[in-house]
């Protein structure tokens, strides 16, 4: 198995896990990291924010389902950096009623024993807390939470925090927890009292680098592109390189 | 539960359940100390403000920089007046001097005047003189409005800017 899988989490939708997802793995490839990113999410965005858009190619739901083979369902999509894509019948997974507690296991043991040369494993999970997302936190020792500064975020991670503390329970093990405050506007005194609350409950895992909002970031995805291909320049490419950076040395507020 | 203060935009903290006393409820990291006092996480937290603070308003003052393919970025401060405008007309004389392409970021304006704005205009123009493109991204709301009271708006093509921004 890789040497890190993190799984890139939070049961709120909108709040940049597939953004952070695409543009953090290409940052880290960028470095010299060797990467592997799974599109967890059935509705398929993160191979269309790498510019891979046939909805039908098979990939996850083949490796869950069927018995494909993980390493057969690599697709290359940057130098150092590969996807697996989430292919059509992923969502048939939260459906499954047969198997017990071993479907929460399926993610887990297609990626034991593979992927070893990989640095990282990073899984972009679905905004659901079904069957998906056990897997993720099934097979992932690292977690990534995506944070947006408004109240309702707040409310979705006190929800997901009692979440991964039940799995950690469950499970019997501690996982590493990062957070990023992304879609960040510096203009607004919310954010700062959001942030505040992050700070609180969360020392030293808050990573330095905010993601500013910016509407660049909502238009690379039609691209195909990653922001730091779509405006390599730009403040938003800067913020992803230097959350790279932070991800890398551990380096928090 | 965490009490409202009058003054936080926050009031119900749906996180609280978190620093209950249950250790297997309390914050996540191995390097926590469950037993921490009120008092300590109270001043532990104005001190992480008042350093997040200054990194915001140090990368606001220093973010004045190249980038790649010859553009350039300037990001105004959030007090834009008549003491300040000497030193934007500088920074903003030799960005226009050697690129092709201006950023500026208003994102951070909370105040404008008028000599600013003129400035701004004065900058456009030239720019459009000179075949060079000036870009306002991000507009706060007061500058949109300060720019839209003295309409101006349409000339800083800061509509546009705001268009793409949510």
């Amino acid at each position: 198995m890789a040497d890190r899988v993190v799984a890139i989490i939070n049961q709120k939708g909108g709040v940049g896990k597939t953004t952070t997802s695409t543009n953090l793995t290409h940052a880290l490839a960028k470095a010299g990291k060797k990467v592997t990113v799974i599109d967890l999410d059935p509705q398929g965005h993160l191979a269309v924010s790498f510019g891979v858009i046939n909805p039908n190619r098979p990939g996850l739901d083949e490796i869950m389902l069927g018995d494909a083979d993980i390493t057969k369902m690599l697709v290359p999509v940057r130098e150092n950096l590969q996807l697996i894509v989430a292919g059509p019948r992923l969502q048939q997974i939260e459906q499954l009623s047969d198997g017990g507690a071993k479907r929460g296991d399926l993610l887990r043991k297609a990626l034991h024993e593979n992927l070893n040369d990989q640095d990282f494993v990073f899984i972009d999970c679905p905004p659901s807390s079904g069957v998906l997302v056990a897997n993720a936190l099934f097979a992932a020792d690292e977690i990534l939470i995506p944070m947006t500064s408004d109240f309702l975020a707040l409310q979705g991670l006190s929800h997901m925090m009692g979440t991964i503390k039940r799995f950690e329970k469950v499970l019997n093990k501690k996982y590493k927890l990062s957070l990023v405050m992304s879609r960040y506007v510096t203009t607004r005194r919310i954010s700062k009292e959001v942030l505040s609350k992050m700070l609180k409950y969360f020392p030293n895992q808050v990573l330095f680098t905010v993601i500013r909002e910016t509407a660049l970031l909502a238009e690379c995805p039609s691209f195909g592109k990653t922001i730091l291909e779509y405006r390599p320049g730009s403040r938003s490419a800067r913020d992803f390189r230097s959350l790279a950076k932070d991800f890398l040395e551990g380096k928090v507020m | 539960m965490a009490e409202k203060n009058e003054k936080d935009l926050i009031g119900f903290d749906p996180l609280a359940w978190m620093n209950d006393g249950d250790t297997e409820s309390s914050a996540q990291n191995d390097n926590v100390d469950t037993a921490h006092t009120v008092d300590t996480e109270q001043v532990a937290l104005a001190e992480q403000k008042e350093e997040l603070d200054t990194v915001i308003v140090t990368e606001a003052a220093i973010e004045s920089d190249l980038v790649e393919g010859g553009n350039s970025q300037l990001i105004l401060d959030s007090t834009l007046n008549i003491q300040n405008v000497s030193h934007l007309y500088e920074q903003l004389l030799v960005l226009l001097e050697g690129q092709d392409k201006i950023e500026i970021d208003a994102s951070s304006v909370v105040t404008v005047d008028t000599a600013t704005l003129q400035l701004l205009i004065v900058l456009k123009q030239s720019a459009v003189k000179l075949g060079k493109e000036i870009i306002f991204d991000f507009p706060s709301d007061k500058f949109i409005e300060s720019a839209e009271l003295l309409g101006l708006a349409e000339m800083l093509e800061i509509d546009q800017a705001a268009a793409g921004f949510f």
